[in-house]
């Protein structure tokens, strides 16, 4: 029996194939990208090498450096405007008894759409002429607003698009979070008086930290990560004032061909993610005590 | 009265969100019915006047996103059962077979690949399936999706059956069940729960994926809903009817599985989320 499960032929089989193509999509490339990355490959000539060169290079590269901005934007606009509002919304829904499921069902929608879908599906709701916001702004007067196409109006335009797609995500995570917590507890606060909105206040959102920890730090993640509906809808215009870190990468990478600059900004973004999460890590995680019932 | 305002006002600003989330849909729907721009922009959110399939029939077969919708589909599909088949055999081996010291360095060499930030490896990817020849085919698209797919898979399906107790399984190979047989005949059929999970999250996943898509793809035969449809709209950007007849399309694949399978797939793709 022990024999049985210890044959090493099947093993093999069954390991194999999975080890195989992990390695050639993901550790074969994490080498190559530090191969290339220091490289001045630029997928014709042979590559040079030229140390850190590449990163020296993307210090000084201004627009790199925009769209990190751009990229923080993102994280911001999370931490500032979603997580309030998905702190606010998981509230409501645990509060209520009726259609709590039709709620969570309808939040969680959005995220799983494709994001392209969703950028030219936005691309209407921005159209400067049947678009929704401008419609509704020109109840009051308002002159239509190019929104996708102003350098001021673009970015808070893919945040708004982007809030859209995500927050019921989040919403789901803290009104699981909500649910776990002992009944018992908020019932002892309501026999000593405690209103509903103190309640929330003052026992559940402090019970809840450590989920609306893990939201900022998948908000990190994520907005590291955005790409595709920069592409789709503003391809990083107008003059850049979308770019994001990956698509800047990608531009670098296939339409200049500049392979090695681009890994190596490939290599930078990873970095700076890990620099990211160890900070917030460091400066806010840390300090939370276990919640413990 | 006060306690009626107080039980409907998290109701009304709750409808309010559900407004907000459903309110583009809808217009999209409505929209897909109109026959002409001009019924659109006069009045965007009114009842189509005559409603019309012609968008639906045009939008299929004129305007290939039958093409697209296939490509999506079948790429999608069999990249999640690819990805569900390598990850199961190779969970079964970590959790269930007696190789315990291979397994751990195993399955930690596997969960590495849950800290890599998939775009991060794009450029390189593009260089490999360039070198092994497949750039420009599905096959591009085929392998990468698959493979991306694998660490958080095996994650799941590990988790899933190491819980399963081994009395049923031991009792099987003591009457004669070679280890193949156990994993085909015991295991699998139990960890279907889990495999169901794992497959909906990666089908959704392929279905949805646009970066690869967009630049491993340079055929508009061989495209994929998302990148199809991004072209679509650059063709078309004057017939806004059939846009949104081609988004309809594209969405309510999702939507049909979503209603049906709800609380698996956000379960899974939470529970995906907080561990990875």
């Amino acid at each position: 029996m022990n024999k049985t499960l210890r044959n090493p032929y099947v093993y093999l089989l069954f390991v194999l194939p999975t080890i195989g193509l992990y390695f050639l999509f993901f550790i074969y490339p994490v080498l190559q990208s530090v191969f290339y990355g220091l490289t001045d490959w630029d997928g014709l000539t042979p590559a040079k090498y030229i140390g850190l060169g590449n990163f020296e290079k993307a210090f000084k590269d201004d627009d790199f450096w925009i769209s990190v901005k751009n990229n923080m934007y993102f994280i911001l606009f999370s931490v500032f405007v979603q997580v309030p509002l998905i702190i606010c919304f998981s509230l409501l829904i645990s509060g209520v008894k009726r259609f709590q499921g039709f709620y969570k069902t309808t939040v969680f929608l959005p995220s799983i759409l494709s994001t392209s879908i969703i950028g030219i599906l936005w691309q209407f709701m921005y159209h400067p002429s049947i678009g929704l916001f401008n419609k509704f702004l020109g109840w009051f007067g308002v002159e239509p607003i190019y929104w996708l196409a102003d350098p001021k109006w673009a970015m808070l335009s893919i945040l708004i698009t982007n809030a859209w797609q995500w927050m019921g995500f989040y919403i789901v995570l803290v009104l699981a979070a909500i649910l776990a917590i002992p009944k018992e507890i908020n019932e002892a606060a309501e026999i000593d008086g405690a209103t509903g909105f103190q309640r929330a206040y003052r026992i559940t959102t402090p019970l809840i930290m450590p989920i609306i920890s893990v939201v900022i730090m998948l908000s990190i993640a994520g907005a590291m990560r955005v790409v595709d509906i920069v592409l789709v809808m503003t391809k990083g215009g107008p003059a850049g004032a979308t770019e994001v870190m990956a698509s800047y990468m990608v531009n670098k990478a296939i339409k200049y061909g500049q392979y090695g600059y681009g890994t190596a900004l490939s290599i930078m973004i990873f970095a700076i993610a890990l620099l990211l999460t160890a900070l917030y890590q460091i400066a806010f995680a840390r300090r939370q005590e276990r919640v413990e019932y | 009265m006060r306690k009626v305002f107080q039980k409907s006002l998290p109701h009304l600003l709750l409808l309010v969100y559900v407004v907000v989330i459903l309110f583009p849909l809808v217009f999209v729907l409505l929209s897909s019915f109109k026959t002409s721009n001009d019924q659109i922009v006069t009045a965007p959110f009114g009842l189509p006047s005559k409603p019309t399939l012609e968008n639906y029939s045009k939008a299929w077969t004129q305007a290939k996103i039958s093409r697209y919708f296939f490509n999506s589909a079948y790429l999608s599909v069999t990249a999640a059962v690819s990805a569900i088949l390598l990850a199961a055999a190779t969970a079964y081996a970590i959790a269930r077979m007696r190789m315990a010291r291979a397994s751990k360095i195993i399955y930690q060499f596997i969960l590495l690949g849950m800290l890599i930030p998939g775009n991060v490896l794009f450029i390189a990817q593009y260089i490999l399936v360039q070198k092994l020849g497949i750039l420009g085919t599905h096959w591009a698209l085929y392998l990468p999706y698959t493979a991306g797919a694998l660490p958080f898979s095996v994650l799941l399906i590990v988790a899933f059956m190491k819980a399963i107790p081994s009395e049923m399984e031991e009792a099987a190979i003591v009457d004669g069940l070679g280890v193949i047989g156990s994993f085909f005949r015991i295991i699998l059929p139990l960890t279907l729960p889990a495999l169901v999970t794992v497959f909906i999250i990666n089908l959704l996943g392929n279905w949805n994926e646009y970066l690869l898509a967009n630049f491993f793809i340079s055929k508009d035969t061989l495209r994929t809903l998302p990148t199809g449809m991004v072209g679509f709209r650059d063709a078309f950007q004057t017939s806004y009817p059939l846009v949104f007849t081609g988004i309809v399309i594209s969405v309510l694949p999702i939507l049909i599985i979503y209603a049906f399978l709800q609380k698996t797939i956000i379960e899974g793709l939470t529970a995906g989320s907080v561990k990875g």
